[in-house]
């Protein structure tokens, strides 16, 4: 297990070292001078041609990636020219509201799908599965920022259940510093006000975010189940006189949580992509907003920081997949471990 | 004395699809206290819904109890509620099922299955043991089974045992509850024949020992003249015929048990069917080949060793030949195989086809022309998402055959295995499992080969039906003077289809000769051993069987109930 931890972990390093390359020669691709962007229409050839050497913009390309990757291996990701701040600190200001939103969206997404995936399963051909069928659709064809919407008028502006944006109620005084998680550092505070207002704002985003995803491990969940109650060994765990329930839940989901789990990492590109739009919608504080408002503005750095920081979070929660498949399946481990 | 188990004129059928068909028709069948008693059939013959129905698995609905009664040790299954049922699960009657393989869940250790048999067992019955001595009960039923090293198998993953372990296994898993009947569906069958002679003997003697009685689920009929008393012949539902083992084997009443017996090929005595050929061409000549495979593992996935699957081999199969090569898994006579149709390039040594080199010539299309192969099961080597002429067509296209001429080769194909012209537009889920075989050799014989290499080309075929795909390979085989190299594990097949045989053991061919040569006389201790596994179908074949000595056993075979180091 510890080997095949370390190989993971090390490929990872690969990825992502390929990654902040080919940001940068997107970026350096894309045409508009940033330096002529962040002055402005009235800076003078002057101002600009300074700027640009301060910049390092007048460096040849090797010396200009190699400064780029020596800094970012700092953790420095440059200034941003929208807030004049290192980027790295606003990523690290907005980033703990996407992590806790993103998070929340996917406990939503296997704490809702996986156990009606079971279900439909179970009632297969059954009007049950049918009205699940018709849910995990509506789930994947509406767009998650039309949803967002609907969720907000609905539920938020006419029935008034939930705030309408924000993270937190602005009475609430208080401030994430241990985490930046509102649900979890209110727990550590012990204000148990605070964690039931953040989970109250988390909520109709999350179901916006996770509604697609919920749809899709949904169907694929059911699927597995039924491909593995074809198989001979739940066939002989009931013949043995293992009750039903011990046979669905540990002998049966156990195998077939592999393909809704996969799913489930591969979603996340998408939940990322999908949480600029919501986060938009809900006036979230998160990388997202921040992540809009810079590539309109051709803040380069600042896109760097947030194409990258959605990269790690991506090759991560796939790791994390990674792992968690290896301890469902010894199968996965022992081949990769063996690296066969 | 009442039986253990009586069913009692059982009508069983099924609703699919607005349907209604009737799969059971009036079944009697009874197993008494420590008799073992046989249900013979084909595929779709009906046994497994019969199973089903003792044990409770079977889905209902689709299925539907229509008429008659099961009892059980005098009380009525059928009637009994659901929680009462259960408690008969693993505890009055347990099953082992056919695939050692699927048998058990992949991601759970052995010992947690064996565990959650013996926890939700003790729960049903009010009793109640520790942790660790469910351990010990675990240990000691593999004890039984002959596995001794128990401990290291209950930490195992089902992956992580050979195929005659984990059928041992299974029927530990099915003993840990104490059944007092065991229903076994094909135990055995899809392991080699020496490990399945070890299986047969080690139910033999637990049905003794442990007071068992047994109900034995096969279409092996050698099978069952080693481990019952008592025979009931199912054919389409119905149980046509019955009587003790002697009775059916020596005067079988009914036509279909005559056809049953009729059609499995015998390994020795007057019904041997000998192909005689002497052929004076060579056409394969196989010339010290050796295959090694490389295993790779750490961090950096480098070389750390090498297998060599075939090991100095050298052949020569003459024009016209039927060429057996026998083996168990792990032999290398797939890899072989692979060698010969040029998939795959060997370590060392030279193959020539045709009097043709291999290099240069294996790939291209006129070695395609020359060289065919017809694989194990048609399930899978046919594409089932293409109509059957859409699937004969592939190869006619890659070989340069226009449309209109297409469409005609695709007709003389079906004629020639014996197909209708309008299966040509069907899917293969619409054909038995024989007619896809042939569909499959239709295949393999569109380009008009000098050669066929048929790997297992009957195993996954009943037994009516090989008779029959055999008799068209001999056809077509007289008709095209082809030449065939037959795979197979199934010696007593062999034995009247091949001319020559060589028999394979871990790479090496340790014998090679004319058919009825090896196994009169069979040389090599292996072929002794391999020989003297089989089940028979009549005593007079058993008594000209070799006989082979527990250690002369042991020299050539390892047992399956070491750990094969991992």
């Amino acid at each position: 297990m510890f080997a095949y931890l370390f190989r993971r972990t090390f490929t990872l390093l690969f990825v992502l070292l390929g990654l902040a390359v080919l940001i940068f020669v997107i970026a350096r691709i894309v045409p508009g001078d940033p330096a002529r962007i962040a002055l402005g229409p009235l800076a003078t050839a002057e101002q600009v041609s300074q700027l640009q050497e301060e910049m390092g913009l007048n460096d040849p390309y090797p010396v200009q990636l190699w400064t780029y990757l020596s800094g970012l291996v700092q953790g420095d990701l440059g200034k941003s020219l929208l807030t004049s701040r290192p980027v790295m600190d606003d990523i690290m200001g907005a980033l703990p509201a996407t992590f806790e939103l993103v998070l929340f969206t996917v406990v939503l997404q296997v704490l809702i799908s996986i156990p009606l995936g079971v279900i439909a399963a179970i009632y297969r051909n059954t009007w049950i599965d049918s009205v699940l069928r018709v849910i995990s659709l509506l789930g994947v064809v509406t767009p998650g920022f039309v949803l967002a919407i609907i969720l907000q008028l609905i539920a938020a502006h006419y029935l008034g259940f939930f705030p309408v944006t924000g993270r937190l109620d602005p009475g609430i005084g208080f401030s994430a510093d241990v985490t930046g998680l509102l649900t979890i550092d209110g727990l550590i505070a012990g204000r148990f006000d605070v964690v039931v207002d953040a989970l109250r704002h988390l909520f109709l985003p999350a179901i916006a975010l996770a509604a697609a995803g919920i749809g899709q491990v949904m169907r694929i969940t059911r699927t597995a189940m039924i491909e593995v109650a074809s198989r001979d060994f739940v066939e002989a765990s009931r013949a043995y006189g293992i009750p039903e329930r011990v046979v669905t839940f540990r002998y049966m989901l156990r195998v077939a949580s592999v393909a809704p789990l996969t799913i489930l990492g591969l979603e996340f590109a998408s939940l990322i992509g999908n949480a600029f739009i919501v986060e938009f919608v809900f006036s979230w504080p998160g990388i997202a907003s921040y992540g809009v408002r810079t590539i309109l503005q051709k803040d380069l750095n600042a896109v760097i920081g947030v194409v990258l920081v959605s990269g790690v979070f991506f090759v991560v929660a796939n790791l994390t997949i990674d792992l968690l498949l290896g301890i469902l399946d010894p199968r996965h481990r022992i081949r990769a471990g063996r690296g066969a | 004395m009442n039986p253990l188990l009586d069913i009692r004129d059982l009508c069983i059928g099924f609703d699919a699809y607005g349907q209604h068909r009737r799969v059971l028709h009036n079944v009697d069948l009874h197993v008494n206290e420590g008799e073992r008693v046989s249900l013979i059939g084909q595929s779709g013959s009906g046994k497994t819904v019969t199973m089903r129905t003792i044990i409770g698995t079977l889905p209902m609905p689709p299925g539907k109890v229509e008429q008659g009664s099961i009892y059980y040790n005098g009380q009525s299954l059928l009637d009994l509620n659901k929680q009462d049922r259960n408690r008969l699960k693993g505890i009055g009657i347990s099953i082992v099922l056919q695939d050692p393989m699927l048998s058990f869940n992949p991601v759970l250790t052995i010992g947690r299955q064996m565990d959650d048999v013996i926890r939700y067992g003790d729960l049903r019955l009010r009793n109640s043991r520790s942790r660790a001595d469910r351990r010990t009960h675990m240990i000691e039923t593999l004890n039984k089974v002959q596995l001794r090293d128990g401990g290291r198998v209950l930490d195992s993953y089902p992956m992580m045992l050979s195929g005659g372990m984990r059928q041992r296994v299974l029927i530990g898993m099915a003993l840990l509850n104490k059944p007092r009947l065991l229903i076994a569906d094909e135990p055995g069958t899809a392991l080699d024949v020496t490990t399945q002679d070890e299986i047969l003997a080690l139910l033999n003697r637990l049905v003794v020992e442990e007071g068992l009685s047994l109900l034995l689920i096969t279409h092996n009929l050698g099978v069952v003249r080693e481990m019952a008393d008592r025979v009931y012949v199912m054919e389409r539902g119905h149980i046509v015929e019955t009587g003790t083992r002697d009775e059916i084997f020596d005067a079988p009443q009914h036509a279909y048990t005559r056809e049953l017996m009729a059609a499995v090929p015998p390994l020795y005595g007057d019904g041997v069917k000998t192909t005689e050929h002497e052929g004076t061409q060579p056409i394969v000549d196989v010339a010290s080949v050796s295959k090694d495979f490389e295993t790779r593992s750490g961090w950096l996935n480098r070389v750390t060793g090498s297998f060599r699957a075939v090991n100095d081999v050298s052949l020569t199969v003459q024009q016209g030949d039927i060429f057996g090569i026998a083996g168990e898994s792990g032999s290398g006579k797939t890899t072989l195989a692979k060698i010969i149709m040029g998939l795959t390039a060997p370590t060392k040594g030279a193959v020539q086809i045709d009097g043709r080199s291999l290099d240069g010539f294996a790939g291209t299309q006129e070695f395609r022309k020359l060289i065919q192969i017809v694989y194990q099961n048609p399930g899978s080597s046919l594409n089932p998402r293409r109509t059957v002429g859409d699937q004969l067509a592939v190869p006619l296209k890659f070989t340069g055959f226009d449309k209109p001429s297409i469409n005609r080769r695709i007709s003389e194909l079906l004629d020639l295995v014996e197909l209708p012209q309008n299966y040509s537009a069907m899917y293969p889920h619409e054909l038995s499992g024989g007619q896809k075989q042939r569909v499959a050799i239709a295949r393999a014989l569109s380009v008009n080969p000098k050669i066929l290499v048929l790997d297992e080309p009957t195993s996954a075929l009943d037994v009516l039906v090989q008779s029959t795909v055999i008799d068209l390979l001999h056809d077509l085989r007289r008709e095209f003077d082809l030449t065939y190299i037959f795979i197979s594990h199934d010696l007593s097949l062999m034995r009247n289809f091949c001319n020559r045989v060589a028999v394979m053991l871990r790479g090496e061919v340790v014998e090679t000769g004319p058919v009825a040569e090896i196994f009169d006389t069979p040389g090599h201790p292996y072929t002794r051993a391999l020989l003297s596994a089989i089940p028979v179908i009549s005593p007079e074949e058993d008594a000209l069987k070799p006989i082979v000595s527990k250690e002369e056993r042991a020299a050539v075979l390892a047992t399956s109930t070491e750990l094969e180091d991992t």
